[in-house]
């Protein structure tokens, strides 16, 4: 069983838990030095999550292959389920409350939709990538994304649709053609103004020439453009003031400093005070008397950041960095397709969610409300984070199987 | 031209842009943790370290005979914290309907503060109880606003000495720019006016400051360990020069006719012993949250009740001011005390204008002495003629007239001592009659003094010809301890010589104690008054009634001088309020009828005493 495991995602892993569950202790001890039993509780979280990490890796890959329709299938029905029979938190129906414990369904869903596509975009042969199989990916996690957004989590949402392009590089697609096929996001934002739209085109435009896709791809890439230009004007003047303010905010939230832009000050505030090595476990003071809202959490960054200092933050992002490339690496030296899909679609959601969450921290991305994984308190997050190191492991032990 | 690339070169790009994105996350956090350390520490710092100013407690004043006048209490301001308002707009709306008071908009106060969004802004200052308690049962619904036990004056009841005490209130805006130099701020109190801002550098003391931890809730959790705070240095106590048993009884009388002023002078010192304006108001108004009907009354009122009379009042000093006229024909040798004029019959043809003398059966023809113990105009018409304008005007100059006199209160008027210089700016050259002077001789016309002018000018001629600088306070206490005695300046002599000034003195006592002297009501049986009525003309309503004095006329202890508005002769209006007062003064009882009804309330005044 020990020879099973690499320890070049293992032990980074298991160190960043440990890490998390120091910090949580820290961001919920409260001013007169009470700590709450939160960190005990990750410490039950962690023992599940590492039952879980060795399940996960002991499974035969074949299973995986085989079951991924199913598994599909069960994670949409417990989205829809949710629906029902959620619990209710903050104005949000994310949970299945189990006894003492709540599961996000939607970390479910996460690793379901990379074992789906990486099933489909394994039986596609490669070199000549069809866009119709993009088209087909994008389909698949429609429906989970959609579900996941209307609880609303719009993280975890941003997780299973950003999880796509990510295995559709893998499985082939030219990355020109990934960006084309992003194009209408980009015309999106750009159409607020009929410049930058105008000048968008016509850098797509000329693109298209240059790239020389298939000539449908290329009126759909136009079609989409355009119809993303013409349209969000006009919804943006149907749109009710709040709804404007609203975007606005998430865009840039120092627009509202007393509401969505208080946690990315106070986030800023508490990681710049911590200077190059913080103020000391047990001595942030923005945490400490509750400045930082979501500490223990979406934020717990933030707490390293002010305790830790410069030095701490680059020891969780070098551990981070470990995981990841040795994640890629998994992913290059895997045989089989599957194997090798799934992999890289594990690393992508653990990349995308450290990069989106640091990034909010410290206040280069929109809040977005993604847990650090391994780090964040929360249960769902930790069993996420090691079934997906259990995938990566599995497909590390297994890697010469075709 | 869609190139095919292998898994090696995927796996680099992919590597690639994580290790992009991976760099520029670092370099973020470089530049806030490393390049913007510094202010980061700082706003952290502000925000949870509560910065509590503590005020100094402003200093006391006191009597001459040490009685306390002015003293602080313990009051309630309300606070509000800014960022715990969302929508300050509601939020005070709300809070001005269940505190029932009309506030500031948040952008008024919120403008001029530069302080952290996390320090307390005042709200309001000096609110009562009932307040406090409705703000104590709505807390809840009520975040960021909170309120804390401060400092405020309390001056003594029914508006008593106001206008030489002033009173405090929260430094303006305009203020603020034109002395933040001397390190006011903004929320600071300041004097106004009186005592209270003339010596505001003495009484206001050093602030000091706080500093608290605070959670992000609002809860205190003790001083902050980081931060040494700095305790206040408390303002300088003053004792005054006046004399407030004199001051309070002279109030009630002045009261008692409506309006008018009385300033009595140590004629030794120059110290004033009382300084009165009536109507006067209440500086208690002022400590807290002043109502703007209350301000409008104030300010709106056709009495004036801020006008402080005695150095801002500008009255003719009708023939209070034959005494100058007369001293100036001596010193000018024009007259002596033996030189006779024209009978007096009741009036007497100046030009084709015929000035009538106030008795209209006339005085006969009288000497320098009985002219002034008499009051007769006609005389005077002839001697002010005789001495002609440019001397009488120089002497009256000379005698510190139409100048300021220097006391320590601000916005003080000189009066008017009109001249050939000035008719000719208000007339023009040659277009007005050299008659003018037959008017100013006997304290009518364009002349103007002030109370304070003439309560000082009778104190030089008591003390043998010394014009002192007026002056309020007494001695000065330092927190440290240190005492300092306030000596009053020198003006200058009056342009009179001794043998003058003594004629002067002998006319006065005539004008009171004499058989015919129109000063008879001022008589105390145990001390010689010397004094001089006056009635000046008003074209406006009642004549306004002078009267001013010295007393004992042999050793003068005090001086004073007196009007009351609108009230008719200084004989028999005037002259009896500075009996009243020398009474007082002087430690005796005096038997003669008076206003008793304003007399009768005096006992209350002892609550507040030492």
């Amino acid at each position: 069983m020990v020879g099973r495991i690499d320890p070049y995602l293992f032990l980074p892993a298991l160190l960043l838990s440990l890490i998390g569950i120091v910090l949580i202790f820290s961001a919920l001890q409260d001013s007169s030095g009470h700590e709450a039993s939160s960190y005990l509780r990750q410490l039950v979280w962690l023992a599940i999550g590492l039952l879980v990490f060795v399940a996960v890796s002991a499974i035969a890959p074949r299973i995986y292959e085989n079951l991924s329709s199913l598994f599909y299938l069960v994670a949409l029905l417990l989205l829809i389920l949710l629906f029902f029979g959620g619990a209710s938190r903050l104005g949000a129906t994310r949970w299945f409350s189990i006894g003492p414990l709540s599961l996000q369904p939607s970390e479910f869903a996460k690793v379901a939709v990379i074992l789906l596509l990486a099933r489909y975009l394994a039986n596609r042969e490669r070199p000549q990538f069809r866009v119709r199989w993009a088209a087909f990916s994008f389909l698949m996690v429609l429906l989970p994304a959609l579900l996941i957004l209307k609880q609303p989590d719009l993280g975890s949402s941003l997780v299973v649709v950003a999880v796509v392009p990510g295995m559709l590089f893998w499985g082939g697609m030219p990355i020109t053609h990934i960006a084309l096929l992003l194009s209408p996001v980009v015309s999106l934002l750009a159409a607020f103004h009929w410049l930058s739209w105008a000048i968008f085109m016509l850098v797509l435009i000329v693109t298209l020439f240059v790239v020389r896709p298939t000539l449908r791809f290329a009126l759909w890439v136009l079609a989409t453009n355009l119809a993303a230009g013409i349209f969000t004007p006009l919804v943006w003047q149907r749109l009710h003031d709040y709804q404007k303010m609203r975007i606005l905010t998430f865009l840039n939230p120092a627009r509202d400093p007393q509401g969505a832009g208080y946690q990315i000050i106070q986030s800023k505030i508490a990681i710049g005070s911590g200077g190059l090595f913080g103020k000391g476990f047990l001595e942030g003071t923005q945490s400490k008397l509750a400045y930082l809202p979501a500490r223990h959490t979406d934020f717990i960054f933030s707490v390293l950041g002010e305790e830790f200092g410069l030095l701490g933050c680059l020891v969780v992002l070098i551990l981070f960095s470990v995981i990841i490339l040795r994640g890629v690496q998994v992913a290059r030296k895997a045989r089989n397709h599957f194997l090798s899909l799934t992999a890289f679609g594990a690393t992508t959601i653990l990349a995308f969610q450290v990069l989106v969450n640091v990034g909010v921290t410290t206040g280069l991305a929109p809040v977005t409300g993604l847990p650090l994984p391994f780090m964040s308190y929360g249960g769902s997050s930790m069993l996420l984070s090691w079934s997906l190191i259990g995938l990566l492991c599995l497909v590390s032990y297994t890697w010469q199987e075709y | 031209m869609t190139a095919f690339y292998s898994k090696e070169d995927r796996s680099k790009m992919a590597v690639g842009l994580f290790s992009l994105l991976l760099v520029a996350v670092m370099m973020r956090l470089f530049y806030l943790q490393v390049i913007s350390h510094a202010a980061y520490t700082q706003v952290a710092e502000e925000n949870y370290i509560r910065v509590v100013p503590l005020e100094a407690p402003r200093g006391l004043l006191y009597d001459r005979n040490g009685k306390l006048l002015v003293s602080n209490r313990p009051s309630y301001s309300i606070y509000f914290i800014p960022y715990q308002i969302k929508n300050p707009e509601e939020a005070f709306k709300d809070l001005s309907l269940k505190l029932n008071l009309s506030l500031a908009t948040p952008s008024q106060l919120l403008r001029g503060q530069s302080k952290s969004k996390y320090q307390p802004i005042r709200l309001l200052r000096d609110v009562d109880f009932k307040t406090i308690c409705v703000l104590e049962e709505n807390s809840l619904d009520l975040p960021g606003i909170i309120y804390q036990v401060e400092r405020a004056r309390r001056y003594p009841p029914r508006g008593r000495g106001s206008h030489l005490l002033g009173y405090v209130a929260e430094i303006s805006e305009a203020e603020l720019t034109r002395f933040s130099h001397l390190g006011y701020r903004s929320g600071d109190l300041m004097g106004k006016k009186g005592v209270e801002r003339q010596y505001d550098y003495l009484l206001r003391g050093q602030p000091g400051v706080s500093y608290l931890k605070v959670t992000a809730q609002g809860r205190i959790l003790g001083p902050a360990g980081s931060r040494e705070p700095v305790p206040p240095k408390p303002g300088a106590d003053i004792r005054l020069t006046i004399d407030w048993e004199l001051q309070s009884m002279a109030e009630s009388l002045i009261a008692f006719y409506g309006s008018g002023a009385a300033v009595a002078v140590d004629p030794e010192s120059g110290e004033i012993l009382a300084l009165v304006s009536q109507p006067n108001f209440d500086p208690n108004l002022f400590t807290g949250v002043l109502l703007d009907t209350v301000w409008q009354r104030l300010a709106s009122d056709s009495l004036h009740p801020l006008l402080n009379r005695c150095l801002q009042g500008t009255y003719p000093p009708a023939s209070t001011f034959k005494i100058l006229t007369a001293a100036a024909g001596l010193e000018s040798g024009r007259v002596t005390t033996r030189t006779l004029f024209r009978t007096c019959r009741g009036g007497l043809a100046f030009g084709n204008r015929v000035f009538k003398c106030w008795r209209p059966q006339g005085h006969g023809q009288l000497t320098l002495m009985d002219a002034i113990a008499q009051s007769c105009d006609v005389y005077f018409y002839q001697l002010g003629e005789e001495i002609g304008l440019d001397l009488w005007s120089d002497y009256a100059r000379r005698s510190f007239f139409g100048r300021l006199t220097g006391i320590d209160l601000p916005s003080e008027l000189s009066g008017i001592i009109p001249s050939r210089a000035y008719f000719d700016e208000e007339y023009g050259e040659g277009k007005w009659t050299r008659t003018l002077i037959v008017n100013l001789a006997i304290g009518q016309g364009e002349v103007l003094v002030t109370p304070l002018q003439m309560a000082v000018f009778f104190a030089a001629i008591a003390n043998g010809g010394e014009v002192l600088e007026p002056h309020l306070i007494r001695q000065t206490k330092y927190p440290d301890g240190r005492l300092v005695r306030a000596r009053g300046e020198l003006l200058g002599p009056l342009p009179f010589s001794p043998n003058t000034l003594g004629i002067m003195k002998a006319a006065l006592v005539k004008a009171v104690n004499g058989a015919r002297g129109t000063g008879r009501a001022a008589i105390l049986p145990s001390v010689t008054v010397a004094g001089k009525t006056g009635t000046a003309q008003n074209p406006h309503g009642e004549d306004h009634a002078w009267f001013c004095c010295f007393a004992p006329a042999q050793d003068p202890q005090i001086a004073i001088a007196i009007v009351v508005e609108n009230a008719g002769h200084g004989g028999a209006v005037a002259a009896p309020i500075a009996r009243e007062m020398m009474a007082t003064y002087f430690g005796g009882q005096s038997p003669l009828p008076g206003p008793e009804e304003a007399l009768m309330s005096e006992g209350e005044d002892l609550w507040w005493g030492e």
